[in-house]
């Protein structure tokens, strides 16, 4: 479960957040609705640390987000940025690279799973031996939300994970992702998200600016 | 011993400046207050300099001379952190530490093993071979350090995706820390590459116009850019090591405070 209290945050003049309040429950699929530039991509960047809040607290499970815990609850999340930022060099090497990173040694990495995602999200394993470089957004997308599923996170951020994706793909992913028992929460403009139910919809005007 | 420039000769030397003045007025450059405060700096600083040290080398007293030496490195200092923008309170005595470690230790084993002087204190070489090593390793770090600065800020999204994929402040940033060390000694590699053939070094020339024979003179110029290789490069990574440790906060995220206003 994660917990925001009585959060406050701005940029320069603009209040983004005041005495914002909010709980995640573990499992919860959540879609962030609402009109660019008021603060959804900052709401992830609070949960990962990267923006601190002026006032308030961020709680994973009880355990309070600072600096002794800030590290363990990144290894938590998988995050997936409007940019879909993917350390370059071989596809293959990249995965190894990541799966070599400080806080993800102890992750085994499920190679079948890895075959069956590549699969799953229409890549195929000759991707494996291609540059990162030279994938197109759609291709690094996926990729990534394989990567992300492959280090096994609890909680998954995506940032826009299926902007570059044609329908069919879209519907993949959403399906992938609303049926895994981990938290997700999602910020998207695709409408592929909201013409379901199965997701709690926190809407951003009304949230954001109370 | 070299000729002597007189003072008339001197203002000869000033009236070549009109060359760059008169550049500066026809193209409009906008550098004709910078250029003659500079000159002028440089005259003023070197004509001092020259009196100081024409008493330092008559006195040779080791006190002194690693006094100079301190102030020399503390000057660098500056000069780096300010050339970086930074906070010379949160940058100062790393940036000194990355200054002064690698100067003083190639400067010792320089004047104790390879030249085997008696008094390695002894002021012509303590200040004349850490003058060179400093002008030198200045250079570089304000390179890498710059470089590294702004690579760290133009991607930080790259560095909060890595940091986000499991990795720590250190791989995150290996990439941008490769770099910057490449690009601060880069220079020094390829002028290695081209001495003696596209130009005669600074200290060479020196040597040999204050008649020293060339044969002597090129094996200084060996040993003194190896030493400079040297210092350049474990300067730049104690600086990059040091800014890890105090550019970034304890979120790991590259503190906006250590940045000087403009």
């Amino acid at each position: 479960m994660i917990e925001l209290k009585n959060i406050r945050l701005g940029f320069k003049d603009k209040l983004i957040f005041n005495n914002f309040n909010y709980i995640i429950r573990k499992g919860d699929k959540i879609l962030l609705n609402g009109p660019s530039g008021t603060g959804k991509t900052t709401f992830f960047r609070l949960l990962l640390g990267f923006s601190r809040p002026e006032e308030g607290e961020i709680f994973f499970d009880q355990r309070k987000l600072e600096i002794n815990t800030v590290r363990e609850i990144r290894r938590r999340i998988g995050y997936l940025s409007q940019e879909a930022e993917i350390p370059p060099g071989k596809a293959s090497e990249v995965i190894k690279i990541i799966f070599n990173y400080k806080w993800n040694r102890e992750i085994k990495m499920n190679e079948e799973k890895l075959f069956f995602l590549l699969d799953y999200f229409s890549l195929g394993q000759d991707i494996l031996p291609k540059d990162i470089e030279s994938l197109s957004g759609g291709e690094r997308q996926r990729l990534l939300l394989i990567i992300l599923l492959l280090l096994e996170r609890d909680i998954y951020l995506l940032d826009e994970p299926t902007s570059a994706l044609d329908e069919e793909l879209k519907h993949k992913v959403k399906d992938y992702f609303l049926n895994i028992p981990e938290t997700v929460l999602v910020i998207s403009h695709d409408k592929t998200w909201e013409d379901e139910s199965g997701m709690k919809i926190l809407n951003w005007a009304e949230t954001g600016e109370e | 011993m070299s000729k002597d420039i007189s003072l008339f000769s001197l203002v000869l030397t000033l009236l070549l400046l009109l060359i760059p003045l008169a550049f500066n007025y026809y193209l409009r450059l906008d550098i004709g207050r910078k250029t003659v405060i500079a000159a002028s700096r440089m005259f003023l600083q070197l004509f001092l300099i020259g009196f100081f040290l024409k008493y330092i080398f008559e006195l040779n007293l080791v006190w002194l001379n690693l006094l100079w030496l301190a102030v020399m490195l503390v000057v660098s200092t500056v000069s780096v952190v300010n050339s970086c923008s930074l906070q010379l309170k949160i940058f100062g005595c790393p940036v000194l530490l990355s200054v002064g470690f690698p100067v003083i230790l190639v400067l010792f084993y320089f004047n104790f093993f390879i030249i085997r002087l008696g008094n390695i204190f002894d002021a012509k070489y303590l200040i004349a071979i850490g003058g060179m090593l400093l002008g030198n390793l200045l250079n570089g770090n304000i390179v890498g350090l710059n470089n590294f600065l702004n690579n760290v800020r133009k991607t930080e999204k790259k560095y909060l995706a890595n940091l986000a994929l499991g990795a720590d402040k250190r791989e995150a940033l290996l990439a941008d820390l490769r770099e910057s060390i490449r690009a601060s000694i880069n220079p020094t590699i390829a002028s290695m590459a081209t001495m003696g053939l596209v130009s005669l070094p600074g200290m060479m020339t020196g040597q040999i116009l204050g008649g020293t024979s060339p044969a002597v003179a090129v094996k200084y110029q060996m040993a003194i850019m190896i030493a400079i290789f040297v210092t350049r490069i474990l300067s730049i990574f104690i600086a990059l090591m040091m800014t890890l440790r105090v550019g970034f906060d304890e979120f790991d995220l590259l503190r906006k405070d250590i940045f000087r206003r403009c």
